[in-house]
């Protein structure tokens, strides 16, 4: 599977036009273009050069980036840990209030919460991130002084969990606008088709209270799409969180991503591309496994 | 005190890879054989002094005898022979800004104070080229360290340097910590420290200049400029740039050979309506490639050489055989409607400027379709390949008038020559103004060449641009100068309570 990812991507990066920054900016000399071509192996032909990628890559080297002439796996690593943070709360965050919120409006069906939250979500859904993260930032940090606009940490200050903490509020708030809505709407769907079934019906008539029926019996079969959703939510906190890094200037890996692209750095780019695939392929095992947890019907293939 | 740059620098001038924000940083740590002055003329950085010997075949640079590196070691001329013999001129290095030396044949060291630049043509701007980017970086550190431009622990951590400040630390994507160099050779500087905060997008530069944590920023977005005029405790600053728009007619093309033509352009697009609208006003008509921002050497007296006239426009066109017709509009010559394809990189006001100067082309009967492309991919089409017909783009230079590599015959078709204009005459001005370093002899010449580019329109000029910059009440001591040329003045910045 990786090793498809990282052929399709290796060639078709290749055969974007341009070619990386350093050679394609205008006050180059076609003199010093061609000494960078050579410098970086680019005057080979790409099916060795993805060879030569390869051979590396069995041993864990993913090679060398042309922007800044640093390891791939080095550039990824400065950057993993703060998108596995920023994407990891605002997914928890989703999870554990959106399946609530979920739930309360699935039984208050048609009632006052009901549309308050779907209205919500909806709102949720369609606000562009930029716009929000600007307004944020005029909000609380501009007119407030609340929270700081941006960056993982104050400059040059001792490492202080407060300090991370507030860094984190903001981004993590605009990155679970996306997400949240989509968790509520799945759980209500879900837990209104699970509750229209016979068994709760049953479970209602040999007069099991309500709390027990809704918790026990319906949320956890409602549970499965949900987490087939919450899977699907992972590669795009993981890797698609672009805009919401560039407005809160968040080092992760969207916008490494994007520099990577633009700046025609095919082993950072095809290095990040293998990352994210490996994520995924991880994410959707946990997913598997979850389904075998709470419906132990489900049998792993 | 904080700054915003776009992204990560590379802390190394030469390096392929340091690119605009790049020499922000650079500017401050390395410092070079000679600065710009706040007049623009080149000022004594490193070097104390300067001479050109008689033929004007060779520079010798007296160096400041009180220079250290910020790891003690002493600055000496081996130094300026390392950085330009083993790294700028290597032919296979690639080093940024190679093609502004390419009149250097070699650097000698006379003795550890005295280095001497050998020419392989008369180069009377070196001194000018010394100050734009061209830092000395350390001997001892990059000798026998093997490629210079995988040499991270200095181009992407604490380099050694031997500027105002120094890097205390560099954490990717977020920022790099300069703290005083307390052993600069001009004394203390006044700050303390220095940051320079990555922030990649243009609204969150200006919500942190609001809120007080950068002090000083490039206003990139003109439109904003109202805004920010009102703000509490910033101040909007207009300064002079070395820079100016073009509209590039390829000159492979036979249409843009006939000079009428392309002088029939410049008075059909109305570019003080592209200044009001693209640049908020901050700008100035250009009608040659030298700035008024270089005092010396701009004649004022070229700027009502080609106003807004559709009717002369159409005048000249006619002349040159173009007869209007065509149900389209457009005009004709041998049954050929006049229009062709304008490539358009995404960077800056580009777009917008294409888009008026397409509807400015209209009105004299010449058709212009856009074609949008993604920068990277522009530079590869139009620059690389010369594969266009007219394009819109800048050019920034050193502060010096010579600017024989954009122009020369030589560079047609390949170098830095983008319309790919050939004229002996005006290579002829070029050359001359190169052979004379006493700015009284090289006046009249580029007096001359200012009013023959007017004339033959190379590149069919547009505007002069000028940069704001949002600057907090508390910073001091910032001269007026560009933010790019303000960096060598950094060490008499300074910060007052609020």
């Amino acid at each position: 599977m990786l090793l498809i990812v990282s052929a399709i991507t290796f060639f078709m990066i290749n055969l974007a036009p341009g070619g990386p920054s350093a050679l394609m900016r205008f006050d180059v000399t076609p003199e010093q273009r061609e000494a960078l071509t050579r410098r970086f192996g680019l005057d080979q032909p790409v099916p060795v050069r993805y060879l030569q990628w390869l051979a590396g890559a069995l041993h864990g080297d993913l090679g060398t980036s042309l922007t800044t002439q640093q390891p791939v796996l080095d550039r990824i690593g400065e950057r993993l840990p703060n998108t596995l943070l920023l994407s990891g709360l605002a997914l928890t965050l989703s999870i554990v209030v959106g399946i609530p919120m979920g739930i309360a409006s699935a039984l208050r069906r048609g009632k006052p919460t009901d549309y308050t939250l779907s209205t919500l979500s909806l709102l949720g859904l369609s606000i562009p991130a930029f716009w929000f993260g600007i307004m944020l930032i005029l909000t609380f940090s501009v007119t407030l002084q609340w929270l700081p606009s941006s960056g993982v940490a104050t400059t040059g200050a001792d490492f202080s969990l407060k300090d991370r903490l507030q860094h984190l509020i903001m981004p993590t708030i605009v990155l679970s606008t996306a997400a949240l809505p989509t968790v509520v709407r799945f759980t209500r769907s879900a837990m209104l088709e699970v509750l229209g079934q016979d068994y709760i019906r049953t479970a209602t008539a040999k007069g099991l209270s309500r709390t027990v029926v809704t918790y026990g019996h319906a949320l956890r079969n409602a549970l499965v799409p949900v987490i087939s959703v919450i899977g699907a939510l992972v590669p795009r906190l993981v890797g698609g969180a672009v805009v919401t890094e560039a407005v809160f200037g968040w080092p992760g890996m969207g916008r490494l991503a994007v520099e990577a692209a633009n700046g025609r750095d095919y082993p950072l780019v095809v290095g990040i591309t293998v990352v994210i695939a490996a994520i995924v392929i991880l994410t959707s095992l946990l997913v598997d496994l979850a389904y075998t947890w709470i419906d132990p019907r489900i049998r792993l293939a | 005190m904080t700054l915003p740059i776009g992204a990560d620098p590379t802390l190394n001038p030469w390096h392929p890879n340091a690119f605009v924000e790049s020499l922000f940083v650079n500017r401050v740590l390395f410092g070079g054989l000679a600065k710009p002055g706040k007049d623009l003329n080149p000022a004594p950085d490193l070097a104390a002094s300067w001479k050109a010997a008689d033929d004007g075949m060779s520079w010798t640079f007296n160096l400041r005898d009180n220079v250290t590196w910020s790891d003690g070691q002493p600055f000496t001329a081996d130094d300026v022979d390392y950085t330009f013999n083993q790294i700028v001129l290597k032919p296979d290095a690639g080093a940024n800004g190679r093609g502004n030396f390419s009149a250097v044949s070699d650097v000698k060291v006379v003795d550890p104070k005295t280095a001497v630049f050998n020419l392989s043509r008369p180069f009377a701007a070196l001194p000018s080229y010394l100050a734009y980017n061209a830092g000395i970086l350390p001997k001892h550190v990059f000798a026998g360290a093997g490629d210079p431009w995988a040499l991270n622990s200095f181009n992407k951590g604490t380099p050694v340097s031997t500027g105002p400040f120094k890097v205390q630390n560099f954490t990717s994507g977020q920022s790099v910590v300069l703290t005083r160099n307390d052993s600069y050779y001009a004394g203390k500087p006044l700050l303390d420290q220095l940051v320079f905060k990555v922030v990649a997008d243009a609204n969150t530069q200006i919500a942190q200049a609001l809120s007080g944590e950068l002090q000083i920023m490039i206003l990139d977005n003109k439109a904003a400029v109202d805004r920010l005029k009102g703000a509490r405790g910033l101040s909007v600053q207009p300064r002079t740039l070395v820079q100016y728009y073009w509209l590039a007619l390829n000159q492979t093309d036979p249409r843009f050979h006939d000079v009428r033509v392309r002088q029939a352009i410049e008075y059909a697009i109305d570019r003080n309506a592209i200044i009001q609208a693209i640049e908020k006003g901050y700008g100035t008509i250009a009608n040659s490639a030298i700035v008024p921002a270089l005092k010396t050497y701009y004649d004022s007296s070229l700027e009502n050489r080609y106003p807004y006239d559709p009717a002369k426009a159409s005048a000249l066109l006619a002349e040159a055989g173009w007869a209007a017709s065509g149900p389209d509009g457009l005009l004709q010559k041998d049954g050929q409607p006049f229009s062709f394809t304008m490539d358009v990189g995404q960077r800056g006001v580009l777009q917008p400027t294409n888009e008026l100067i397409q509807q400015n082309l209209k009105k004299v009967g010449i058709g212009a379709d856009l074609n949008a492309m993604e920068w990277n991919a522009y530079i590869q089409k139009v620059v690389v390949n010369r594969d266009y017909a007219a394009t819109v783009n800048w050019w920034v230079y050193p502060n010096d008038p010579d600017v024989l590599p954009y122009y020369a015959s030589s560079a047609a078709g390949k170098g830095f020559n983008i319309p790919g204009y050939q004229d002996a005459a005006l290579d002829d001005l070029l050359a001359q103004g190169q052979k004379t370093s006493d700015p009284a002899a090289r006046k009249p010449i580029y007096t001359q060449m200012q009013a023959y580019m007017a004339d033959k329109l190379p590149y069919n000029f547009l505007w002069y641009p000028q940069e704001i910059d949002v600057v907090s009440d508390t910073l001091q001591g910032v001269p007026d100068l560009n933010l790019r040329d303000a960096m060598h003045y950094v060490q008499e910045w300074s910060l007052k309570k609020s």
